[in-house]
């Protein structure tokens, strides 16, 4: 007879099986990009091996559950003045399990008067996106929030 | 090798004075292949097919340069805000991964 034991380690060999074979099938069919790019490096490579603080001035409004990944609207507004002392430099998208984590780099400058920057992204699956912001001094911001996706866009 | 495409440069609110702070949206009509799909008849790979940069040029000045990759969404929009400086004309330059070179441009007229 069956102990109770024995049944719940196959019940977790036979979960865990599942849940890891189709992600490498997936893996393996899925042709490499020049441009891929991990979340780690993307971040990297902008701000220089520096730590982006995290801070409230930077607001991103991405929805909470996107029903279709291939469309997720996007909308990026840093508090700034936006003067030719003070302004927003650039704002970076990224999506953190993207095959490039890399979305778009936004080049602003004072004449823009308004630190604002939509559109809208691409999402392989649930992951999270963020907005990375230089600001003209040197400093980087960062805000990040997660997006559940229902069907995945990025093919 | 330039290609025609459809694209739409929008100005909020339509009216607007000298000096104000307007919103800007360029759309485009465009695949924005990322080349990591199949066509889902022939089972063959799309080839990448992506804008790679954004240039927006208000009187021959570059406001805004954006560096683009896969993930954007097919037939995009960028919107930003923009300052506005007298008569003139908004020029948005957008350039492809294979090299196909397009231009929209709008004549800008504050009133007051």
């Amino acid at each position: 007879m069956m102990q109770r034991r024995d049944f719940f380690k196959k019940l977790g060999v036979v979960a865990a099986v599942s849940a890891v074979a189709p992600v490498m099938s997936f893996a393996g069919d899925k042709p490499k990009s020049k441009n891929a790019m991990s979340y780690a490096t993307a971040v990297n490579a902008i701000t220089g091996g520096k730590t982006p603080k995290k801070s409230a001035k930077v607001k991103l409004k991405v929805p909470e559950i996107a029903e279709n990944g291939a469309v997720v609207p996007v909308t990026v507004n840093v508090e700034s003045p936006m003067t030719s002392r003070d302004y927003v430099k650039a704002i970076h998208i990224l999506a953190s399990k993207n095959f490039n984590a890399r979305c778009i780099d936004v080049n602003l400058t004072p004449a823009n008067g308004k630190a604002m920057f939509s559109t809208r992204i691409k999402l392989g699956g649930t992951q999270e996106v963020s907005a990375l912001v230089e600001l003209s001094n040197g400093d980087f911001l960062i805000a990040t929030q997660s997006v559940k996706v229902t069907i995945g866009g990025c093919g | 090798m330039a290609q025609k495409r459809k694209s739409l440069i929008k100005i909020k609110p339509k009216k607007f004075k000298d000096g104000e702070v307007v919103k800007v949206s360029f759309m485009v009509m465009h695949p924005m292949a990322t080349g990591t799909t199949k066509n889902k008849k022939t089972k063959e790979l799309i080839p990448a097919k992506f804008i790679n940069s954004v240039k927006f040029n208000y009187n021959g000045k570059e406001i805004t340069n954006m560096t683009v990759w896969e993930a954007l969404s097919t037939n995009p929009v960028f919107t930003t805000y923009m300052k506005i400086n007298g008569k003139g004309k908004l020029t948005v330059t957008y350039t492809d991964n294979t090299g196909e070179v397009n231009e929209k441009s709008k004549k800008i007229k504050p009133k007051g």
